[in-house]
């Protein structure tokens, strides 16, 4: 089901060198280098091979790079300097990142999908599919794109087998929540109180970017009364019994806390990035709906939410779940996170602190390398853009 | 991605108290309109008429989420630019002609079919789905935010003077800003569109019961319309009806039973 052979890049500045297994990434300074490069990896050097290469020079000429081989479901990754690969196997999300060592390698069975992080690539633009070849890329994902997403059966057919014949949970939910002592990220030092922000949603109500939270709307409500006086239509010649307000009435207010920046409604550049253990990956740049049969309700064309399915066959995930968008104010340039009333609840890992359980309605400050619960073994890892 | 089967029913009248018929309704799958024109003599009925020859140019091309939402916005635009000719023609206040529109759009995301949703004005979508009837399009009306205000409660709205005043519309003086929903098709088994002479007169319970009720779309939509009469017809009355059918095609012999059965197991779905 899964091949690992399937990848999919976003344009930037470092250099992606795409074998038919072995792929390698360095960033765009490497340039002299990378035609020799190139030429290995074309005429099917191995692993060991196109690493001997790398390393030519002696390590300190060379301070960042990727190398993954991948064949079927199983990968190997080794990252040297800043770069990060999150891998999803059958067991927890990892995520292979060297820190401050010589480099970080290792080897994973069963791979769902993997995403490469690249520093300082400007990555930009949709994910196009990456065959063999040389080319510019921002980040490289491997595995189930998001368009062969398998199409969400009726919500009602799969539900039968769990009654007749329980299938054992393989990921236990309880399981990541001892994760976050995976290899440590530098992260902005975590505030207790910090990632806590109002609500963004009044009610249960699965509300997108542009819905109108009830209680913030004293301006909007002022000018209409004035309009509901004066700008009718003549009653004369209405037809029907509706009638239009001729003036035009403010714009409904937006969303956000009073006082602060309003929050972007899509931002020119992600904020996060988005890695399903279903495979998909998704970047933070408008309002993300996740759930086991998404809706989006009351959007203008130009912030069209994104409605993310996830395979729920317990039914434990609620039919949008979910949402994750760039925050605004102290959570500027990050990604938020609120669950929206969800039958089940969602669990929040941060690297560093406490598991946490999503109150409703609050949203919640993500921190790169946070691994969110959602139950039925959907988990969704956080990295950087 | 799995074929989808649309059966519908469409019924309008003209209601016992008016004499032009001024809302129109187009049944072209994937693509179901209901518009409320506005501003009698002025040219309601041909405001409405026109939203709905535009938005009916959507039937032929596939959309995605985001095409479609990009291709109704284009539609009203167009029919935006034609009130505008239109008025222009016409001697004395033709400018307020104007109307509703509310559309039910089927379009294929990589994930699947869904209904993209839009609606400008007082004219509703409502879905029958498995947890009872309910609104998905939320009214561009003066009541509407008096009640997301906290203003006034449900009761207070169904008579309130102004419930016929609407904030948006489409016109010759308007630019389109229309609403738009995303919804999965297992939520939505049954789409209900609608003007405000089928909402306005009919209560909630009546109308789940009566879509409940109706097996066949076109008696449902019928049915709809006979009940605005009933209950007073004092606006055009027009309703469409949508059954999405075909989402269990694969093992369509047991498909009922299977339902039944998990709801008699489960106690509910949840």
């Amino acid at each position: 089901m899964t091949d690992l052979a399937s990848r999919a890049v976003q344009d930037g500045s470092w250099f992606g060198i795409f074998g038919r297994e072995v792929v390698v990434l360095v960033p765009a300074r490497e340039r002299p280098r990378v035609a020799e490069l190139w030429a290995a990896v074309d005429d099917g050097a191995r692993f060991e091979e196109v690493l001997d290469l790398l390393v030519s020079g002696g390590l300190r000429a060379v301070h960042d790079f990727v190398l993954v081989a991948a064949a079927g479901s199983a990968a190997r990754v080794l990252v040297r300097g800043a770069a990060s690969v999150s891998v999803h196997s059958h067991l927890r999300p990892a995520e292979v990142r060297a820190g401050d060592r010589v480099w970080a390698e290792e080897s994973f069975n069963e791979v769902f999908s993997m995403v490469a992080t690249l520093p300082d690539s400007g990555a930009t633009g949709a994910e196009v599919d990456a065959p063999a070849g040389l080319r510019r890329v921002g980040s490289v994902s491997w595995g189930t794109n998001p368009v062969a997403a398998p199409v969400p059966e009726p919500a009602f057919a799969p539900v039968t087998q769990p009654v007749i014949e329980p299938v054992p949970e393989p990921v236990p939910v309880s399981e990541p929540v001892s994760e976050p002592a995976q290899t440590p990220v530098p992260v902005p030092a975590p505030i207790p109180s910090g990632p806590m922000t109002a609500p963004l949603v009044a009610g249960l109500e699965p509300l997108p970017a542009d819905a109108e939270p009830p209680t913030w709307g004293q301006p909007e409500a002022a000018a209409f009364s004035a309009d509901a006086e004066t700008g009718e239509q003549p009653p004369v010649d209405h037809d029907g019994m509706t009638q239009s307000s001729a003036a035009h009435l403010s714009p409904p207010p937006l969303p956000g806390i009073p006082g602060q920046p309003q929050p972007p409604a899509v931002t020119s550049h992600p904020v996060a990035r988005l890695v399903f253990s279903h495979g998909s990956t998704v970047a933070v740049d408008r309002v993300i709906l996740i759930g086991r049969a998404p809706e989006a309700r009351r959007f203008a064309p130009s912030d069209q939410p994104q409605l993310v399915t996830v395979p729920s066959p317990h039914q434990e995930i609620s039919s949008t779940h979910l949402e994750v968008r760039p925050g605004s104010g102290v959570d500027h340039a990050m990604a938020v996170a609120t669950d929206l009333g969800s039958t089940n609840g969602t669990m929040l890992m941060q690297p560093g602190l406490p598991p946490e359980d999503l109150k409703p309605g609050i949203a919640v400050q993500l921190i790169p390398g946070a691994i969110i619960d959602l139950g039925d073994g959907v988990t969704i890892q956080v990295t950087r853009p | 991605m799995r074929a989808v089967e649309l059966h519908h029913g469409a019924a309008t009248d003209v209601g016992h108290v008016r004499t032009v018929n001024e809302d129109a309704f187009l049944v072209a799958p994937p693509v179901f309109v209901v518009a409320d024109g506005m501003g009698g003599h002025a040219g309601g009925d041909v405001a409405s008429a026109t939203a709905v020859q535009e938005l009916g140019r959507l039937a032929d091309a596939g959309f995605d989420s985001h095409s479609g939402a990009q291709a109704v916005v284009a539609a009203l635009v167009r029919c935006q630019a034609r009130l505008r000719e239109y008025a222009a023609m016409q001697p004395g206040d033709a400018q307020h002609a104007g109307t509703t529109a509310v559309v039910a759009l089927l379009v294929s995301d990589p994930e699947g079919p869904r209904w993209l949703l839009a609606n400008v004005g007082d004219s509703r979508v409502y879905r029958l789905g498995p947890h009872g009837l309910d609104q998905l399009s939320v009214d561009h009306s003066v009541v509407q935010e008096l009640l997301d205000t906290g203003r006034i409660t449900e009761q207070e709205a169904a008579g309130h003077p102004e419930r016929h005043v609407i904030t948006r519309a489409l016109s010759a003086l308007e630019a389109p800003e229309p609403d738009f929903f995303l919804v999965p098709l297992p939520a939505a088994e049954r789409l209900l569109l609608c003007s405000d002479g089928v909402s306005g007169m009919v209560p909630d319970a009546t109308i789940e019961h009566l879509l409940r009720e109706s097996p066949d779309p076109r008696d449902a939509a019928e049915r709809l319309v006979q009940a605005a009469l009933a209950a007073g017809g004092r606006d055009n009355a027009t309703a469409v009806v949508v059954d999405v059918v075909g989402l269990v095609k694969d093992d369509a012999y047991d498909s009922a039973r299977q339902r039944l059965s998990l709801v008699t197991k489960l106690g509910a779905l949840p």
